[in-house]
């Protein structure tokens, strides 16, 4: 009896819902970690998201309020699945913002079924630019980062010979492919490829194995807490050569470690000099989190915006918000005018963007190469 | 050279295993209780030397004095306080696996709602690894961890086959009854067995918090590996078991020379499987462990 | 919201179907596998392998995940014939890891971390379960059909069997009880069962990947048997229920943050694991009283 009368509790607590609050405000999703090792990314992301919503409701850009439903992906593919369901089935958003490479991939189905828009600001697999209508990247991927790195760093740096170290996930593969192509087109030569799982944290033996290689450089295709580590591994155990990444590195984990002092990696060209949006946004954030923007504030910011620009001109031609046509929308005008200069969407939904080089210099780094188009 | 190499960071993280294989060993042999929760006293351990020794500034052998006493306290009242009341209901290893595994649970959970779900790390100039030979890089702490290893099993050994308590406590695991008879408590002693063995994982919890960093997780992982160790080694030894986790610490590094990093992991549970199958026993274990 | 319900409908069902599963050999057969998570995975990898090659069909691709997942539980077998309590523990532990690196690396069958997206539905009697309410009742109904199958094992003199070895094995085989057919026949039929759900799960999410069936999940599933209550045919239903509702329960108390859910659902099932074993080991719906132990094996 106690039994059944405990069942029933937990029941109705179930039935009990508070349907989400009257509707009067405009959401839109987001499948971000909030939890797990990888936080540091969501919160980042999710503020810089919050803040184009801030800015669009001041400038009351929109007929009602903008809101952004929350949901926690963990960063892994399962969970963010779990809480794609819940944004699409549940709370109904007609636009997601996402996150990470294999979170990304398993979303998208979701999306593409149900007609959702789904944003990626901070994943670079290049894969990601394959996954439907409905999946559109603000980022630049990161074969586009590659292609602009291999050059530089073999004939401009003279680095010939370069040893890998990659997480065995979506994006560390994707960075793997791209380097095998681009390095040996270049000139240069991969003499190691090692693929590390995900959660390992020892990497002594793995420096050995780079020192038996002899490269003139280290390439890290990691993140989070790992590339840390790893970077702070391989200078404990003999690693001397000069270490560079993707885009990954613009985390402050690393940026701010002394062992990362010298290492380059691309990021895409944001001028937050620039008048208007770019400096608006530099100035909000750096007085509310003390701290400079990167190019990920920038992506999460101008997701955000993108759906705003098009949810205006939908509003305009008084269309209803939804996935559908937004895209329509998107396919009528993909031009915008956003943080970093004007963005234009690919019909691919993927972008183009300059990328620029920058060395870590124990500040917010330095650049060492001004935007270059990917060729 | 890379062969010397990853046989040297091999003893470093053996040297690791083995004492908190010993700990359980210890724990196990003497008090028959499957003490799976062991892995908690190791993460304790370690996140507690992290939080006094880097973020509060403490001093480390003040840091590494409290993670003892966090340690034994633990070990103690999980004795006390879980151990105890199951076994007086009637003790079936079932129950006390379950519950010392829920208690890992808890744990884990516990410490990764207080001190976050990253990764921290003790940064310290003893990770800094020295080139000895030419390719052949080796960092103080392993040196230490190595050393620390043989000095807690040599200390070990000699208190079971000198002192009373030590005497005891190889009796209790033969026969408590016994234990009675010479006017000994077996609840006392199994305590004894309980402090011992999880002050003994301290030094392998500081040490990992120095070279690979800690999360949440560590402790179970830990856990697993003692197990295995414990099971390679023979139950019942725990000679057995510190050789068992030197050598599962070697073979981890070892397959990096031909075998891809994430294989790593798996060769350690190859080994314990194929042990189970075909030598239950372990190394050094008495022959009626098997069926 | 009725979305919402239905969703945790079905992953309750499927959750019901493994510790349904896992309780007829950890409750009937004393045999303490934390290894469940893998014949899961092995239902779902290979229903999904089938499904994108050859195919949809549900019963084929269950069927085919039964398959797989029988011969591979022969592993499992194994050592459960050989060895007793924790050392078998430890055997499932190390098939259960082994496992995970399989599935993580065996990157060409199961997409490794990136998973396996864009199952196609089910299809059953040529019609395609895409409803959500129609994929409810495919798994009602394959729980319904579970439990009965379980239910009639357990009355048979099969059970009557299994139980006597789970008390004494030794007595158990001095009245000419094949023991070692007996048990394996037990992991067998429990692994094979605990594909369907694999199946199941595959063909609802569309996407899978090794996360799903690690050794947490296993846990997970050791933890709904032994709160629900291990020996009885309802015990794990009704702590599967429990489990599953929890963080769905623990998000509407408004001082919880949100990033703790997970981790307190955690800590709520590992205190619930520790009261009741010191209090009543039987769990919730079982008898006072917890299975006994297996005498005449190892230490």
């Amino acid at each position: 009896m106690r039994r059944l009368r405990l069942l029933a509790l937990l029941a109705a607590m179930q039935w009990g819902v508070a349907t989400a609050s009257a509707q009067d405000s405009i959401k839109i999703g987001a499948d971000l970690p909030m939890s797990g090792p990888n936080a540091e990314y969501g919160e980042l992301f999710g503020a810089a998201a919050n803040l184009a919503v801030e800015h669009a409701n001041a400038d009351k850009m929109l007929s009602r309020k903008l809101s952004i439903q929350f949901e926690d992906s963990q960063a892994t593919p399962q969970q963010g699945v779990v809480a794609m369901n819940k944004l699409v089935n549940v709370e109904k958003v007609p636009f997601v913002l996402s996150a990470f490479t294999g979170v990304s991939k398993a979303i998208a189905p979701v999306g593409d079924r149900a007609k959702v828009v789904s944003v990626n600001g901070g994943g670079i697999g290049p894969d990601l630019a394959e996954l439907g209508e409905y999946f559109w990247n603000v980022i630049p991927l990161v074969n586009l980062e590659i292609r602009v790195m291999a050059p530089y760093l073999v004939q401009e740096r003279g680095f010939k010979k370069i040893a890998l170290i990659y997480v065995d996930d979506p994006a560390g593969e994707a960075i793997q492919k791209e380097l095998k192509e681009n390095v040996p087109k270049a000139g240069g030569q991969m003499v190691a490829e090692l693929q590390v799982p995900r959660n390992a944290q020892q990497f002594t033996s793995i420096a050995a194995k780079v020192r038996e290689a002899g490269p003139d450089l280290v390439f890290i295709a990691s993140f989070g807490a790992q590339q840390a580590q790893i970077v702070k591994q391989l200078r404990d155990n003999g690693v001397t050569q000069q270490l560079a990444s993707y885009s990954a590195f613009s985390s402050p984990t690393v940026t701010q470690l002394p062992e990362a002092k010298g290492a380059l990696f691309p990021t895409q060209s944001v001028d937050w000099q620039a008048a208007g949006m770019s400096e608006r946004v530099a100035k909000d954030w750096k007085a509310k989190t003390g701290k400079e923007p990167n190019a990920y504030v920038a992506n999460y910011y101008n997701a955000v915006m993108v759906f705003v620009h098009l949810a205006q001109a939908l509003e305009k031609s008084s269309q209803p918000i939804t996935g559908e046509n937004l895209l329509k929308q998107r396919k009528a005008n993909g031009s915008f005018d956003l943080v970093g200069g004007k963005m234009e969407f690919l019909p691919n939904g993927s972008v183009s963007m300059p990328i620029q080089i920058n060395e870590i210099d124990g500040g917010a780094g330095k650049m060492v190469k001004g935007g270059t188009m990917a060729n | 050279m890379l062969l010397l190499q990853l046989v040297i960071n091999g003893l470093q993280l053996g040297a690791i295993y083995a004492l908190t294989a010993v700990g359980f060993s210890l724990i196990f042999g003497a008090t028959k209780i499957f003490h799976v929760a062991h892995g908690a006293a190791f993460t304790i351990a370690a996140y507690l030397f992290w939080w006094t020794n880097t973020v509060l500034g403490l001093l480390w052998p003040l840091a590494a004095g409290l993670a003892v006493i966090a340690a034994v306290v633990f070990g103690l009242c999980m004795e006390r306080f879980i151990y105890r009341p199951i076994q007086r209901h009637e003790g079936a290893f079932f129950t006390v696996f379950i519950a010392a595994f829920g208690v890992q649970i808890i744990v884990q959970n516990l410490i990764g709602t207080v001190f976050g779900r990253g990764f921290v790390s003790v940064t310290t100039p003893l990770s800094h690894s020295v080139q000895v030979l030419p390719g052949l890089f080796v960092a103080p702490v392993a040196a230490l961890a190595i050393v620390v290893a043989v000095i807690g099993f040599t200390a070990l050994t000699y208190y079971l086959s000198r002192t009373h308590t030590g005497m005891a406590m190889r009796a209790l695991s033969e026969n408590p009854d016994l234990i009675r008879v010479f006017g000994l408590d077996p609840g006392r002693v199994a305590q004894y067995a309980f402090a011992i063995g999880s002050a003994i994982v301290v030094p392998g919890a500081i040490f990992t918090a120095m070279t690979a960093g800690l999360n949440p997780a560590v402790g179970a992982h830990v856990m697993l590996i003692s197990l295995a160790a414990t099971i390679v080694g023979g139950i019942g030894s725990l000679r057995g078991a510190a050789y068992g986790g030197l050598l599962l610490g070697l073979a981890e590094n070892l397959a990096l020379w031909r075998l891809d990093p994430q294989w790593s992991e798996a060769v350690t549970f190859v080994v314990l499987f194929l042990f189970i199958i075909f030598r239950p026993a372990g190394f050094f274990g008495r022959p009626h462990a098997a069926k | 919201m009725w979305a919402y319900v239905i969703n945790l409908a079905v992953l309750i069902s499927i959750n019901a179907i493994l510790a349904v599963t896992l309780n007829f050999i950890l409750g009937y057969a004393g045999i303490f596998s934390i290894a469940h998570a893998l014949f899961f995975g092995v239902g779902a990898y290979t229903a999904t392998f089938f499904a994108m090659n050859f195919g949809a069909s549900f019963l084929l691709a269950t069927a085919a995940g039964m398959g797989l997942a029988a011969l591979i539980s022969l592993a499992l077998a194994l050592p459960a014939l050989r060895v007793r309590g924790e050392y078998f523990v430890a055997a499932s532990l190390g098939l259960q890891m082994l496992a995970i690196t399989v599935f993580t690396e065996w990157k060409s069958v199961t997409g490794g971390i990136g998973g396996l997206t864009n199952i196609p539905p089910a299809r059953l009697f040529g019609f395609a379960v895409t409803q959500p309410e129609h994929f409810l009742l495919l798994a009602l109904a394959c729980l319904a059909l579970i439990i009965l199958v379980i239910r009639a094992l357990v009355r048979s003199s099969f059970g009557r069997s299994l139980k006597a070895i789970r008390d004494d094995e030794t007595a158990a085989w001095t009245y000419g009880k094949n023991v070692a057919i007996i048990k394996t026949t037990a992991v067998v039929v429990s692994s094979a069962l605990a594909a369907v759900a694999g199946a199941l799960y595959a063909f609802y999410m569309s996407f899978i990947n090794v996360e799903s069936f690690v050794l947490d999940t296993s846990i997970q599933l050791m933890a709904m048997v032994i709160i629900g209550g291990t020996a009885t045919l309802l015990g794990p239903v009704i702590g599967t229920v429990l489990i599953l509702l929890l963080p769905a329960g623990l998000s509407y108390l408004p001082y919880l943050p949100v990033t703790e859910i997970g981790s307190i659902q955690q800590i709520v099932y590992g205190a619930a694991m520790v009261v009741l074993m010191i209090y009543r080991p039987g769990g919730l719906w079982g008898f006072q009283d917890s299975p006994r132990t297996p005498k005449g094996g190892a230490t």
